[in-house]
């Protein structure tokens, strides 16, 4: 069919366009972390408590510090192509492999956070708006200007003391109960469990962005010329509603949701360190104190190339919504 | 214990005469019985579990499980049998003889020779230990007359020598799995295969490693545990929402935080020890640059030492676990009588007073907004705790008038200013002691441990002709009364010369479940084999 | 007040207006303004934050690091916020936290509104090739996670007041850039723009004087926006570590309290309700501003 061609041939483009931007950060990131001083080989011997001069001759050249910069710069654009992400010295692991082992708690991290932030900021939304300036349009108002104030860690901390401490309802931290192995169903519940509090903290910001933007959304819709055609044809207010309003007013949503993928891997960094989630976000924090450079410039990488396919993504979905739109 | 046979039954007994007989006379409550596994938590992950190419600190956690050494050790500090049954030392001090055990087998099933205890030290230890490369210095070749015995060849006495002997320390490997192969890359490093009571079965990263019971261990019906599991959790939160719920059973060297403990162990079941670290004796600091101003005229850095309030920061930073320490040597070393606290004393209720009054004499007078003169204080990157210990610094410094800015660098960069650079004039630190101030305190204070490039070494600068020459007696003293007395005279000199402010003793804390007995029977405390710890239900 | 016909789809209005008119306008924005109840509180608690960075910290010249008490002291006793954990003054620390973050707030984003405007202006303005680099530009910098991104500036540079700011000012641009791109593009089309160049006037004049003006309604929105998401990042940076340790920070408060969050949860509490506050009070007087200077877009 054409316009799935059309369609495949769209992406094909943004990808390639998409090539020359990711180049361009991972050269950004070697050069910004080889502008620091020390290196992996410093950490790893101060680690070791006590280091002879050979030692750390060896470690330096164990991980090819004693090249020139451009060698390594080209060894790592040379390995970048073939999928080789390099060997984290600190981990013991090859960089791909940590990265995909930890790639997956974050990826439910954030795809937690995003059905359930623009789920209910959807449904929020509607709700506030199909009574403007009600008792609970306000509430829910205030709700989200509250939300979207509120810095990420202090909620995650706030609601570790309410449910973790206190009430006792939920753990603490980490993504599984660590001596228990368990497998099947049971480490679905545990996981489940784990992701709680970590997904609601994460969430509350972006839900309150989408219950502010759906409510606006529908609000300019309503007033539109095709729902007062519509009403006037004797379609039930439900109809209208969900039909073609909703549709229509959902475009802005998507793409800021979009737009704030990236947002959401940074915030994940701050969500996992204090629920010792054990996704790419903590792994890139401890891998930048400890110098590893390989695994930090890997989990750029990853990241870059993440948010560019969401978007890709994302346009694709536009254009399902919205047939008007051309896959220019 | 089951007895086979009459061979065994006595060498039962030859074991028992150093191994199960508890040093510090607590005997074991009850009979051990066999079963159980262990579950300990160990920060950070390991990166290896070659021992023999690295110590970094939490390998010697696990691979002590897994690999024996020589000699094991008391609370006395002295060496006593492992896989030496004994030791006999010539008159100079140059020739020690070891004879081995018999019938001990590695966990492939090859008999342990002494070719194994050959190899070892000439091979390995020697040329790629990172410790061993200096605290085997002196030895110059091992021979091995018969597969039970092996001599020590030095060049000079070396007393220190026999404190490095354990399964942590110096591992013993077997040559036909090593000899001819690229040692540093060795496919064992992290399949290790030693003669331990446990033995390596698998290692998940970022998860866990897992040790089987060996039934083939010399020392006959041990261990009693079957299995050791070591956990790698990231985050410190859960480490103690881990221990509450018993789903770790063992956490040392910080694996759960100060802050923490007090509230870990006022739950039934829970307890903490400090005792196991009596051969880390870690030492906290702050260390000056003595070789530029202001810190370069000893007046000053008197002063500082007089500034601070060492109780103060025990009680409120490390939460009560340490003890004010009096110089360079840890109180520790007390059995062996190398330290004296017959020092001079920094650590008193006038503190301020001397230190205002000190530097008041050193010519730098307080200025019109009261301050004397501005520096940058570097902070070790290590953890929270630092952070505060350079919080505090700052405040103590300004009450005489210092004004200290706070740099937090993190550990790469902080540890190529401090010991490649030099550019730095105050920065906290930590050292361990070690099992010999040969090994843990002579590296901090010699003209031949100022090394660019090379970390964990003598940062300051500072060294004099006489300690000097004091540190080099001591290495090669073999009578220990005169060994003390060297350096007690090496003491009272650092001292006096405050290169360092030596504030505390940290107190490295474990905290375990009750119900697992006899786990800290030495003065290596984790870092040895677990072999005759058991559980009491 | 003239709606040029022909310029439905940009959200401006008129070319710039001599003085007295000025001075009616301005009038007339502050009564729109102030019909926005919610804005106006924002505005009285901005107000009180504002004057409690500039005074409090000379009332406590002793500094915020000073060990004060004995630690862990509770609030509503001897300390009305308490102490924390090394027996410093919370509440000289809340004090001096907001000038903290009002600072960083506000030159990071004057740093970013700056170098958006520029590298915006110069893209809507000449449009071509220039445009098109410079919105790869852009792009790319949109593709970076951001957060991750600053986290990286400030660890490599080493935490400092500079490096935060940096850090925050180089994540920060791409929206004001791209705003002021979009308006810059159609603000060159109009007739009055086209007029002034046929009449010689040189591409600086024609901007400072013509298009600029019209463009710092939505400049000082987005901007005060901007302002809000700096506080917010700058206290996520201090609650990671990354912060200058001279320096008293709300979100470090945080960081440095949340290992004694079993003991002593007003220490994580309370710095967080401030950050809160602050942060909600610059979204309301944002939201009022957007009200009072576009009214054609206002919300319902």
């Amino acid at each position: 069919m054409s316009v799935a061609r059309d369609r495949a041939r769209y992406i094909g483009r943004r990808v390639a366009q998409a090539v020359p931007a990711i180049l361009l950060i991972v050269t950004l990131n070697f050069l910004l972390v080889h502008l620091a001083p020390g290196n992996a080989a410093d950490v790893l011997a101060g680690e070791a408590g006590s280091a002879t001069p050979q030692y750390m001759a060896y470690l330096r050249h164990q991980f090819g510090l004693d090249q020139p910069l451009y060698v390594q710069y080209l060894e790592y654009l040379k390995n970048v192509v073939t999928f080789d992400l390099g060997y984290s010295f600190r981990e013991s692991m090859p960089v791909r492999d940590l990265i995909f082992q930890r790639l997956g708690p974050t990826l439910l991290l954030m795809g937690t956070t995003i059905v359930l932030s623009i789920g209910l900021g959807v449904l929020l939304g509607i709700f506030a708006a199909s009574k403007p300036g009600s008792l609970r349009d306000n509430a829910i108002s205030v709700f989200a200007l509250v939300s979207y104030a509120t810095p990420l860690f202090w909620v995650g901390l706030m609601l570790i003391v309410l449910f973790a401490i206190d009430l006792r309802w939920l753990p603490t931290s980490g993504m599984v109960n660590i001596a228990a192995f368990y497998t099947g169903w049971q480490k679905v519940g545990d996981v489940a469990r784990h992701l709680v509090l970590p997904a609601v903290t994460l969430s509350l910001f972006y839900m309150a962005l989408y219950v502010r933007l759906m409510r606006s959304s529908m609000l300019e819709q309503s007033g539109m010329d095709y729902v007062v055609t519509a009403r006037s044809k004797g379609l039930t207010e439900h109809a209208i509603t969900y039909r073609h309003v909703l549709r229509n007013a959902s475009l802005p949503v998507v793409t800021m949701a979009g737009v704030q993928i990236g947002n959401l891997l940074g915030g994940s960094v701050v969500v996992e360190t204090v629920f010792g989630w054990p996704g790419i976000g903590l792994l890139a924090f401890k891998a930048l104190f400890a110098r590893d450079l390989n695994l930090l410039l890997g989990i750029f990488f990853v990241a870059a190339c993440l948010v560019i396919v969401v978007n890709i993504i994302v346009d694709v979905i536009y254009t399902l919504l919205d047939p008007r739109i051309r896959l220019r | 214990m089951s007895i086979v046979n009459r061979r065994d039954f006595l060498q039962a007994l030859a074991a028992s005469s150093g191994a199960v007989l508890l040093p510090n006379g607590a005997f074991a409550q009850g009979t051990p019985k066999q079963g159980g596994t262990l579950v300990m938590d160990v920060l950070p992950e390991p990166p290896t579990l070659a021992s023999y190419l690295s110590t970094s600190g939490p390998i010697g956690q696990v691979s002590a499980k897994v690999y024996d050494g020589l000699c094991e050790y008391n609370f006395d500090l002295k060496p006593i049998p492992s896989l030496a049954t004994s030791w006999t030392t010539s008159t100079d001090g140059k020739t020690i003889t070891f004879k081995l055990r018999d019938g001990v087998k590695f966990h492939d099933g090859s008999p342990l020779t002494s070719a194994d205890v050959q190899f070892t030290f000439m091979d390995v230890l020697k040329k790629f230990h990172p410790r061993g490369i200096n605290t085997f210095r002196a030895l110059q070749a091992v021979d091995a007359p018969d597969p039970h015995t092996a001599v020590f060849h030095l060049d000079t006495p070396a007393p220190y020598m026999m404190m490095a002997l354990s399964g942590y320390e110096s591992p013993i490997v077997p040559k036909a799995l090593f000899a001819g192969t690229d040692i540093q890359n060795s496919k064992y490093a992290n399949n290790p295969v030693g003669t331990g009571p446990f033995k390596f079965v698998e290692w998940q990263r970022g998860q866990y490693m897992r040790f089987d019971r060996n039934p083939g261990y010399w020392r006959p019906g041990q261990p009693y545990l079957d299995r050791i599991v070591a956990r790698f959790i990231g985050d410190a939160q859960t480490r103690s929402a881990a221990m509450q719920t018993q789903e770790i059973n063992y956490g040392a060297f910080g694996a759960i935080p100060y802050f923490d403990v007090g509230r870990l162990t006022k739950i039934n079941g829970i307890a903490s020890t400090t005792k196991g670290y009596e051969m880390q004796s870690p030492i906290v600091m702050l260390d000056f640059n003595t070789r530029v101003k202001p810190f370069d005229d000893v007046r000053v850095r008197r002063a500082i030492s007089y500034a601070i309030d060492r109780k103060f920061v025990i009680d409120n930073i490390w939460f009560g676990f340490g003890k004010p320490a009096t110089g360079p040597i840890s109180s520790n070393f007390a059995p062996s009588g190398i330290y004296t606290s017959d020092v001079h004393n920094y650590n008193v209720p006038n503190g301020t007073e001397m230190a205002n009054k000190l530097l008041d004499e050193a010519g730098y007078k307080r200025k019109a907004d009261g301050t004397r003169f501005e520096i940058i204080h570097d902070v070790t990157p290590y953890g929270d705790e630092w952070q505060r210990f350079g919080e505090y610094t700052k405040q103590a410094l300004a009450k005489i008038g210092i004004k200290a800015t706070i740099r937090y660098e993190d550990v790469p960069t902080w540890l190529r200013r401090v010991y490649t650079d030099y550019d730095f004039v105050l920065t906290s630190n930590w050292y361990q002691n070690l099992a010999d101030p040969v090994i843990g305190v002579d590296r901090q204070y010699s003209s031949w441990s100022i090394k660019k490039g090379t970390v964990f070494v003598d940062d300051s600068g500072w060294s004099t002709p006489e300690t000097d020459r004091l540190m080099k007696e001591a290495a090669i003293e073999i009578d220990p009364k005169k060994r003390a007395a060297l350096y007690h005279q090496f003491q009272k000199l650092v001292v006096d010369a405050a290169p360092i402010v030596w504030v505390f003793e940290l107190h490295f804390v474990t905290v375990y479940d009750t119900k697992f007995k006899d786990l800290i029977v030495s003065p290596l405390g984790t870092y040895s084999a677990f072999n005759q710890a058991y559980v009491q239900s | 007040m003239n709606v040029d016909a022909n310029s439905a789809a940009a959200p401006v209005t008129e070319p710039r207006q001599p003085a007295r008119a000025w001075h009616s306008h301005a009038a007339e924005l502050w009564q729109r303004f102030a019909r926005n109840r919610a804005a106006l509180a924002g505005l009285v608690v901005l107000v009180t934050i504002v004057i409690v960075a500039l005074v409090g910290p000379a009332l406590f010249a002793q500094g915020p690091f000073e060990l004060a008490g004995p630690p862990f002291a509770q609030p509503f006793g001897q300390f009305p916020l308490g102490t924390d954990m090394l027996g410093r003054n919370e509440l000289v620390g809340i004090v001096y936290g907001a000038r903290t973050s009002l600072m960083i707030g506000l030159v990071a984003t004057l740093f970013a509104t700056l170098l958006g405007v520029l590298l915006g202006g110069v893209a809507g303005y000449y449009g071509g090739v220039v445009d098109e680099m410079l919105m790869r530009l852009t792009e790319m910098f949109q593709t970076i996670p951001s957060f991750l991104f600053a986290i990286l500036v400030v660890a490599i540079l080493s935490p400092s007041i500079g490096s935060v700011i940096l850090a925050i000012s180089v994540v920060s641009w791409p929206p004001m850039a791209r705003l002021v791109r979009g308006e810059f593009r159609a603000l060159r089309n109009r007739e009055f723009v086209e007029a002034c160049i046929s009449m010689g006037m040189s591409d600086a004049r024609v901007i400072v004087r013509h298009i600029l003006p019209n463009c710092v309604s939505s400049i000082i929105v987005t901007g005060s926006l901007l302002v809000a998401t700096a506080i917010l990042t700058e206290s996520a940076l201090s609650f990671l570590g990354l912060s200058d340790p001279n320096v008293m920070s709300w979100g470090f408060m945080v960081g440095a309290a949340r290992d004694f969050l079993q003991r002593a949860w007003w220490l994580c509490a309370i710095p967080g309700v401030a950050i809160l506050v602050t942060v909600l009070a610059i979204n309301l007087v944002g939201d009022g501003l957007n009200d009072a200077l576009n009214p054609r877009l206002r919300r319902l």
